[in-house]
């Protein structure tokens, strides 16, 4: 568990305003042509991606325990393509906690980005808020304001303040997260700043993912039919994820059509089970994802499996490094066949 | 006489195999005769290979039945050799087809015959452990597949006769005689294993638990007499203890051969592995004089069965078995090298048979007119090893000396490179095209479904209801004709087939019956003939996967049937034409390294009017052939080599390029650019190619033990020879000591450089020769002169060399007095000697040029293995050419090996680069990747996952980056397609909607 | 073969789960022939694909089988080693790996969706594990969980 050191709202002011500080004098010193960040959402409590291109703009550029979208997302084709009028790409400044930083490096190995146009403006994450989490539990009332105040969280709303543990609600996937800034990209001159850089030490030991795989098959189905029924299929979680960046999603095909669109449970498992089987490997456990689902649907649950799978079976870790390919990419002639049956 | 071009390939072993399909796909006329029943040779008897436990079934049988297909291939089985006349370019040779008493042409291989012959005759293929009815072919997978009626067993009962539906069986079937007119004669007949004599001393043949690797090998096999199981003949007992002894009948003046068989040692730490393998509880125990390893990776192979398997070797020769009557184990009494001698009991004993020549061997030269050795092996030229007595017979494999697959691979490739050279102005005389109509344009049209279903015989028909399952599949949508056969494949079939095609203006055809595996290319033939696209076809294979796995639940198979046969009918439906994909070739070639491998390419390349660019990274051409003298066997290296470079350079098809780099090479095969600059004053030079041939040697090591570098008395093994070669001075030394496997077979390298020993010893005589009085002492830790080097061994020994082994965890130690060189070595027996000498020799190894190769290998995208040394596209069947096609491997590069395997290395990429060069245009398989690049979003999997570096990203102008597909470099696996999120890409043939279509669709 | 058949008998009344079998053209589907050939009796419930290597095997074909109402799948290749495209085996063996783990995870019996070696050579070995993969098919029943309803 990662001990959470002063006033974390504090931490997180400091770390905006050396990041405001780094943004501005990118673009003053025409480092980059753009700045990608995060800025306050129109409804309280959001936040919302921002793009910036004057200095004077850069003000707009906030930081704290809410700021839930992967921005690299917003770097990658066919979705987005940075590029002047003479279809040069443009420099760009993006804001990374570590599983942005992460994304971008996996996507860089993929071709999707060129780190070359790239300033990662890494900074180090304590952990975005579960806020649905939140707002479920405190049913009808509104909230007006939240913060963070050593750890706990502050829920404010017109005519109540209730508290939360910092470290229990925060999104799954960040409670287990280890990785709180970008790592190192050499022939990147990546500008970290705030905090703790250092990613916290131990391995992850997956205990959290115990329970449901010591359950029957039928449990387990019941547990996913539970998860997922309230799926609407309405692609938001992949919408949000970095790496579904095809330009015809699986489930979008035609000739042939091989997964239905309807809400029956196997086609609904189906598009979860294909869509898991695509990012397996290259998931950075960023929980855009789960963040994005309109329907709370908690999607880290199958992508810290995925992150389990790849680690145990492959050792890998997505987006770490840019000497070893992912594990999808290549193969061992040792790789285990523990799941394959035999003869006794 | 007028030259010929046609081949006689004598033996359809895996050499024979190997160098027909070499010839036929060069442009040649190839006779390929067997004296047995079917192709595949002793190859086809092995459960695995070494070192890297590939299933050898697997592996060959795809090559048997390319062979058995070729087009310009004619091969007749069963056949004897009657006469040989004339001259290289031109003999005739007259053949006898002895009779099978059954028509090849109308047998289908239903095997119905077999199953109802009523007398047990013995299966020459399970090495006797089982038993087959007097009609019978050797093996389920045999080529061709077609029975034979064993006349010594058959009591002419008339059962098959009566059963045998095609009517093949013809008891008055007689011999038959052949002339053949060919230019050139590959002798294959492989090798007959040793067999030991009654009463010998290890009671094979009296004790039942006693049996040879070559019996044991069928054990291990799932096809064998115990479908993989190991039960000792006695009782069926497993064998807990299991004691295998080698040079049975190897290294033997007395009872056998004194050569070494070569691959006794390997294959049976394979075997000893396997038998682990399958029956963990087994304790395998090898025991043996030498353990030599000395092939590419074999050192490792020993190492994981001694680290992973438990397996334990023990250094003693055994003489001798006794039996205990009682539990027919078996007692062992031997000496362990620390000189103890004990007993030890075993539940089975392998005997590791060594390799004798043919049997007909004396009868062949005979025939041919070529010389054999004293052995009986054939004699070869010293520096051609495929090259026999006779111009324009050339040999290959365990005939020319005891040997494993790859090198009998490389052997026959080299045979069939030296044919090219002697008949390439007579290549495509022989062969004909096929005329056939044009194809009928089916695109856009609806389906209409021609279902052809097969009773073969009874094969099918007996368990299947087939008129059942023929009026189901009239039903079936877009299927407009289904009609059944008898034999689907014969003869009168395919004209049927072909009349319905028009009758009915078929575009798709279906046959349900066997499997597409032997005979999806007939049919394929047949519909082509009829004007529709090969492609427009699919089988359902309800003989050998439904009616003769479920021979007692007839309702099941019929029900199984229509589903296959639906199945197919629904991939039917989406089938498109295909088409082969050409592409010019460039006659050229690129030669990488001036050694004497590239050097010997160039040269026969040249010969065949290729011109070749060969570049050299040195100032002079040579390689490392340079600093040999003579070869343990006394050919003349120098003198070789100084020939074959003034050949080099007087001839005008061959460019040669020294102090040359490499800067650029782009294309693939048949389509190469290279640019490369060369000379002292860095010229650039560019150049188009079709194939490349990459021979860049390797380099000696440079030792840093044994204080080499400290005194001047302390050299190199290449040192010396040069110094015995070229000076006097040797006669002034009292005693020179040799250490072996210096840089060999340690941590760093850990592998056998092969020559060092051979090279030891051939010193070590010419020392002897040249001054008898001087004492040579060779320190070692196994001898590894495999083959008829063996002879030299011997010969050293009565020379009066010592040979003084240490263990590997405790070299030698040289240290340096005053007048003299003090080497102290500590013999597993003796315990320490202390010796002083005038001179040490390092016998240091052969070492892969790392970084050279490396820089190399990202160029051409092939791999290296773990030493740094080249990786073939497969070790058996591939030894000389990358998984990337139309690029080639020749000589140290590769691994260390001898001037003469070199040779034959680089003769033998020539006949494999000949098979691309004699086209002018190479055709790729239809069923292959292709991809949509709307879809394709250029992540770069497919381009790591190809195994053949056929798929690369390429800047689209409208789509950005994108995979694209080299056609004519993929094989079709569809490795891309499996992992590809976008589906993107796609396998013709086997595309998705095909398979979306066999999977759904269901009718309950 | 008597035994064979005695078993068979006393199977046949027994459900046969529907199985579709996906092997790779040079060692599994080659294995399957040799059983034929060798007359070695396995249950009738496999209905065979057949695919140049196990590599060609996309996941989808897996999930849609399923989906379609197939009880169960069979996926099998060439022994490491012996990928008569190289490493087309390794490379679908790692995707075979992570599909295998998420079906388990997601509540899909893990005896449904089987992967498994067997070489050209290995009829007896095929048969085997048909018989097994059956058996143990029949014990988890027939697949009604992730068929589509409609």
């Amino acid at each position: 568990m990662v001990i959470l050191m002063g006033n974390i709202q504090e931490e997180n002011k400091n770390i905006e305003h050396s990041m405001k500080e780094v943004a501005y004098n990118l673009l003053k010193n025409k480092e980059v042509d753009l700045i990608i960040g995060y800025a306050k959402g129109t409804i309280p409590l959001s936040s919302s991606p921002s793009f910036i291109i004057n200095q004077k703009d850069v003000d707009n550029l906030i930081w704290d325990n809410l700021c839930h979208v992967n921005l690299a997302r917003y770097v990658v084709p066919p979705i987005t393509k940075i590029i002047d009028n003479e279809n040069i790409p443009l420099k760009v400044g993006i804001v990374s906690k570590g599983c942005v930083g992460r994304s971008l490096i996996h996507l860089a190995k993929e071709n999707q980005v060129n780190l070359e146009n790239i300033k990662i403006i890494g900074i180090s994450c304590n952990g975005i808020i579960n806020r649905k989490r939140i707002e479920k539990e405190l049913g009808e009332k509104e909230i007006i304001e939240l913060s963070v105040m050593n750890s706990e969280i502050i829920a404010k709303g017109v005519d109540f303040v209730k508290t939360f543990f910092f470290d229990d609600y925060l999104n799954e996937s960040c409670k287990k997260c280890k990785i709180k800034a970008p790592p190192m990209v050499s022939s990147q001159s990546n500008v970290i700043v705030g905090g703790s850089v250092e990613s916290s030490s131990g391995e992850d030991d997956f205990s959290d993912l115990t329970e449901h795989e010591s359950k029957t098959p039928e449990e387990k189905w019941q547990t996913i039919v539970e998860l997922l029924s309230p799926c609407t299929r309405c692609y938001a979680c992949r919408e949000a994820c970095p790496m579904c960046y095809c330009n015809l999603c699986f489930v979008d095909q035609n000739k042939p059509i091989w997964f239905g669109k309807t809400t029956d449970m196997s086609d609904i498992v189906s598009f979860h089970l294909v869509r898991a089987m695509h990012v397996a490997g290259r998931c950075v456990a960023c929980g855009s994802c789960s963040s994005a689902c309109p329907m709370g649907i908690d999607l880290t649950f199958i992508t810290r499996k995925l992150e389990k799978i790849v680690k145990q079976r492959f050792d890998f870790t997505s987006g770490l490094s840019f000497d070893i390919l992912p594990p999808m990419m290549t193969q061992k002639m040792n790789d285990k066949e523990d799941f394959m049956i035999g003869e006794h | 006489m007028k030259k010929v071009g046609s081949v006689l390939v004598v033996g359809a072993g895996i050499g024979g195999s190997q160098a027909s399909l070499d010839l036929g796909d060069a442009g040649y006329k190839v006779y390929l005769v067997e004296s047995t029943t079917s192709i595949g040779g002793v190859m086809a008897q092995l459960d695995k290979t070494f070192p890297t436990n590939d299933c050898a079934m697997c592996i060959v049988s795809p090559k048997l039945v390319e062979t058995g297909r070729h087009q310009n291939v004619d091969l007749f089985i069963n056949v004897e050799i009657l006469d040989v006349k004339g001259e290289a370019g031109n003999f005739t040779v007259k053949i006898l087809k002895k009779t099978l008493h059954v028509n090849v042409d109308k047998c289908t291989g239903c095997g119905i015959c077999g199953r109802e012959c009523p007398v047990e005759a013995i299966d020459i293929f399970n090495e006797g452990l089982a038993r087959h009815s007097a009609t019978s072919v050797k093996y389920p997978q045999a080529v061709p597949l077609v029975y034979a009626i064993n006349r010594d067993y058959c009591i002419g009962c008339g059962i098959c006769l009566g059963v045998c539906k095609a009517k093949a069986v013809e008891y008055g079937m007689e011999d038959e005689i052949m002339e053949i007119n060919v230019g050139a004669i590959i002798l294959a007949p492989g090798f007959d294993e040793y067999i030991p004599p009654e009463g010998n001393k290890y009671g094979y043949g009296k004790f039942k638990n006693v049996v040879t690797s070559i019996e044991f090998e069928r054990i291990l096999s799932a096809s064998g007499p115990y479908s993989g199981k190991i039960l000792r003949p006695s009782d069926g007992d497993v064998p807990e203890k299991v004691a295998f002894l080698q040079c049975i009948g190897s290294r033997d003046y007395r009872d056998g051969q004194p050569y070494c068989s070569s691959v006794c040692c390997m294959y049976t730490t394979k075997e000893a592995i396997i038998a682990k393998e399958h029956m963990n509880l087994l304790n395998p125990t090898i025991f043996s004089m030498d353990i030599r390893a000395y092939g590419k990776d074999f050192d490792k192979y020993i190492h994981r069965a001694q680290e992973e398997y438990g397996v334990r070797y023990i250094r003693s020769r055994i003489s001798h078995l006794e039996e205990d009557p009682k539990t027919q184990d078996l007692i062992v009494t031997y000496e362990d090298e620390t000189g103890i001698i004990a007993k030890e009991m075993y539940n089975l004993a392998v005997l590791s048979v060594g390799l004798n020549p043919p049997n007909d061997a004396v009868y062949l030269s005979e025939k041919f007119g070529v010389d054999l050795n004293e052995f009986n092996f054939v004699r070869t030229d010293i520096f051609n090893p495929v090259q026999t007595s006779r111009a324009g017979i050339f040999a290959c494999g365990a005939f020319t000396s005891p040997k494993d697959i790859p090198e009998t691979v490389t052997q026959a490739s080299a045979a069939a490179g030296c044919v090219n050279q002697l008949l390439h102005d007579q290549r495509g005389t022989l062969i004909t095209e096929k005329s056939l109509p044009p194809e009928i344009f089916v695109a856009g049209q609806p389906p209409r479904i021609g279902a052809f279903i097969c009773h073969c015989g009874i094969n099918i028909g007996g368990y299947v209801d087939v008129p059942e399952v023929t009026r189901y599949a009239g039903t079936l949508p877009n299927v407009v004709l289904a009609d059944r056969n008898l034999y689907t494949c014969s003869a009168d079939t395919q004209t049927i087939i072909k009349e319905k095609i028009k009758e009915y203006n078929l575009n798709r055809v279906i046959v349900a019956s066997c499997t597409p595996r032997t005979h999806e290319p007939l049919f394929q033939e047949t519909i082509r003939e009829a004007g529709l696209n090969r492609y427009l076809f699919q089988m359902a294979n309800i003989r050998d996967q439904c009616s003769w796995v479920h021979m007692h639940e007839p309702e099941e198979a019929t029900r199984k049937a229509k589903d296959l046969i639906r199945m197919a009918v629904n991939s039917a439906r989406e089938i498109q034409p295909l088409e082969r994909i050409r592409l010019s070739v460039t006659p050229k070639v690129l030669v990488i390294g001036g050694g004497i491998s590239g050097m010997v390419a160039a040269r026969n390349l040249a010969f065949q009017e290729f011109e070749t660019y060969l570049i050299e990274k040195g100032s002079v051409l040579g390689g490392h052939a340079r600093n040999i003298y003579t070869t343990l066997e006394g050919g003349n290296v120098q003198e070789y080599l100084s020939n074959l470079i003034n050949e080099i350079n007087s001839n005008k098809l061959i460019h040669v390029y020294t102090q040359a780099k490499i800067e650029n090479i782009e294309g693939y095969i048949g389509n190469f650019k290279t640019s490369i600059i060369h000379g002292e004053k860095k010229e650039k030079v560019k150049f188009k190619h079709g194939v490349v041939i990459v021979a860049t040697g390797a380099d000696e090591y440079e030792p840093t033990e044994f204080l080499y570098g400290k005194d001047d008395r302390i050299i190199k093994q290449s040192e010396f020879e040069k110094l015995i070669n070229t000076t006097d001075d040797i006669r002034k030394k009292k005693s020179v000591v040799m250490i072996q496997c210096v840089g060999s077979r340690n941590t760093e390298h850990p592998y056998c450089s092969r020559m060092c020993c051979a090279e030891a010893i051939k010193n070590a005589i010419k020392t002897k020769e040249l001054n008898p009085e001087t004492e040579v002492i060779i320190l070692y830790r196994d001898i590894r002169t495999y083959g008829f080097k063996e002879l030299y061994y011997r010969k050293a020994r009565e020379a009066g060399i010592f040979f003084i082994r240490f263990d590997e965890t405790k070299p030698p130690e040289v240290r340096v007095e005053k007048d003299n060189l003090k080497i102290i070595v500590e013999n597993p027996k003796i315990g320490k000697i202390s010796i002083d000498s005038d001179m040490i020799v390092l016998s240091v190894g052969i070492v892969a040029n790392g970084v050279e190769n490396e820089e190399m290998g990202k160029m051409l995208k092939v791999p290296l293995n773990e030493d740094n040394f080249y990786l073939e596209a497969h070790v058996k069947l591939r030894p000389v050419e990358f998984a990337t096609e139309g690029i080639f491997l020749a000589g140290l590069s590769h691994c260390p090996k001898s001037i003469e395997d070199s040779i034959s290395q680089a003769n033998a990429a020539v006949s494999r680069a000949c098979t691309i060069l004699s086209k002018d245009e190479i055709e790729a398989e239809g069923k292959v990747a292709c991809i949509d690049i709307t879809r394709c979003s250029g992540c770069g999997m497919c381009v790591e996952n190809c195994a053949y570096n056929a798929i690369e990203l390429i800047l689209d102008r409208r789509f950005g980056l994108v995979a694209s597909i080299n056609q004519v470099l993929c094989k079709g696996c569809g490795a891309c397609s499996g992992n590809c999120r976008c589906s993107a890409i796609d396998i013709l043939g086997f595309t998705g909607e095909q398979i979306y279509e066999m999977i759904t669709g269901r009718v309950e | 073969m008597n035994e064979a058949a005695i078993e068979n008998k006393g199977e046949i009344k027994q459900w046969n789960p529907k199985i579709i079998a996906f092997l790779c053209n040079w060692c599994s589907y080659a294995g399957a022939d040799l059983a034929g050939v060798s007359r070695i009796q396995y249950p009738p419930t496999i209905r065979v694909v057949r695919v140049p290597c196990s590599g060609r095997i996309n996941p989808f074909f897996i999930i849609k089988s399923l989906m379609d109402g197939w009880d169960g799948v069979v996926v099998s290749g060439c022994h490491p080693g012996d990928c008569h495209y190289i490493s087309g085996n390794l490379v679908a063996r790692r995707r075979f790996a992570i599909l295998k783990d998420l079906l388990d995870f997601f509540g899909i019996e893990p005896e449904r969706v089987q992967f498994m070696w067997a070489s050209a050579a290995e009829g007896e070995r095929f048969a085997v594990l048909i018989k097994k993969i059956t058996k143990l098919m029949r014990k988890v029943g027939p697949n009604d969980r992730f068929k589509k309803k409609w």
